[in-house]
């Protein structure tokens, strides 16, 4: 660039380009190039330079591009609506709700209901005092013979099944 | 369908914005090359584009309630999709893994071949076109996204004055320092 009225008309050429320019102001740059190799040089290799950008291959998306998207998006739809669940304040309560009477049911059960002992040593409370409640195949032939025992005590006579001080009879193993 | 093709941007957000998503896909679809070639212009490599492109819209999908009608949608999607390249930019500078002009074109599996071209053409346009895309990295910023933007995307100067926020005079007259420094840059470039 020469001088001023070159530095002037390079700043048109966008314009001068564009086909935006006035007509005078047209006719300016034009009888310009015509006079000024430089100014016109550079106004060739400037359209060169413009003509291959216009023409640079274009990149294309590949053809999975929108169905990956749409897997990304479900993914994220997915996730906000198990969010939303979280963050819900019924959920939460309800969530609370639950939570409080499942331990409520648990503690009841472990203070109320001995069949389903949960401790180690509970079960084992559990199982001696089933073992004293169930009578034994011993203890049933036993309970049979105090009882034939009784009947026939009874045959005998009242006074003869009281003791001396005034208590009931009581048949451990056949004997009084 | 049809239809669907002759409506605007803006009615198609406003629909995707109303809860039918067919509006959003469809923008997806006009956009979606469109955003790949403008962002594989910064970034020079096919798969961070793809991958920055869906980050766009993903943004789009997100804030889909941020749009207004107050600008066209296009300077919006253009806007996110620029932020986030430059953003990508600046990253890449700090990693300073590697330079932009060290980038390859390997990964340009998507250059279409006119097979009325000759070899030597062929040769040619891929070579011219490998020193363009240097030439237009180091022209810098702010001359590398208006030319990008006006001569490769071609948006219009009204256009590129909304996504970059600056005056239409301004836009020109850096679209035009731009070019004259890319001739000054590639003026050996002749076919």
């Amino acid at each position: 660039m020469q001088n001023n009225e070159c530095i002037h008309i390079c700043d048109q050429f966008t314009d001068y380009q564009d086909n935006t320019l006035s007509s005078e102001l047209r006719a300016v740059v034009d009888n310009h190039l015509s006079l000024c190799s430089a100014c016109s040089d550079i106004f060739r290799e400037l359209s060169h330079v413009l003509k291959n950008l216009h023409n640079l291959p274009p990149v294309k998306a590949k053809s999975d591009f929108t169905s990956t998207l749409m897997a990304k998006i479900d993914d994220i739809n997915q996730e906000s609506l198990w969010q939303k669940i979280y963050s819900s304040s019924y959920t939460r309560a309800a969530g609370y709700a639950i939570a409080a009477g499942l331990v409520v049911a648990l503690g009841l059960n472990m203070w109320i209901d001995p069949i389903m002992p949960i401790s180690p040593k509970g079960t084992q409370n559990y199982a001696i005092e089933q073992k004293a409640q169930i009578p034994g195949p011993e203890s049933l032939a036993e309970g049979v013979d105090s009882t034939l025992r009784f009947e026939e005590d009874s045959l005998r006579g009242q006074d003869q099944t009281i003791s001396a001080d005034n208590q009931p009879l009581q048949l451990v193993n056949g004997t009084k | 369908m049809n239809e669907r093709i002759e409506k605007t941007d803006e009615e198609l957000i406003a629909e995707f914005q109303a809860g039918d998503d067919n509006g959003f896909v469809e923008l997806v679809d006009r956009y979606k090359d469109r955003l790949v070639n403008f962002v594989y212009r910064f970034l020079h490599d096919m798969t961070d584009a793809e991958d920055l492109v869906q980050e766009t819209f993903l943004k789009v999908y997100k804030n889909k309630h941020a749009y207004r009608e107050i600008a066209k949608f296009s300077t919006w999607i253009y806007t996110i999709a620029g932020n986030l390249a430059r953003s990508e930019l600046r990253k890449r500078k700090r990693r300073k893994t590697y330079t932009m002009s060290e980038l390859s074109f390997e990964d340009n599996e998507f250059t279409p071949v006119d097979p009325d071209k000759n070899t030597e053409a062929i040769v040619f346009n891929t070579y011219a076109g490998e020193e363009i895309h240097k030439a237009i990295n180091n022209l810098g910023e702010p001359f590398k996204t208006i030319i990008i933007l006006r001569d490769i995307q071609e948006l219009s100067y009204e256009e590129i004055s909304t996504i970059l926020d600056i005056p239409m005079g301004t836009v020109k007259s850096r679209v035009n320092r731009a070019r004259l420094k890319l001739q000054e840059t590639l003026s050996y470039l002749k076919e």
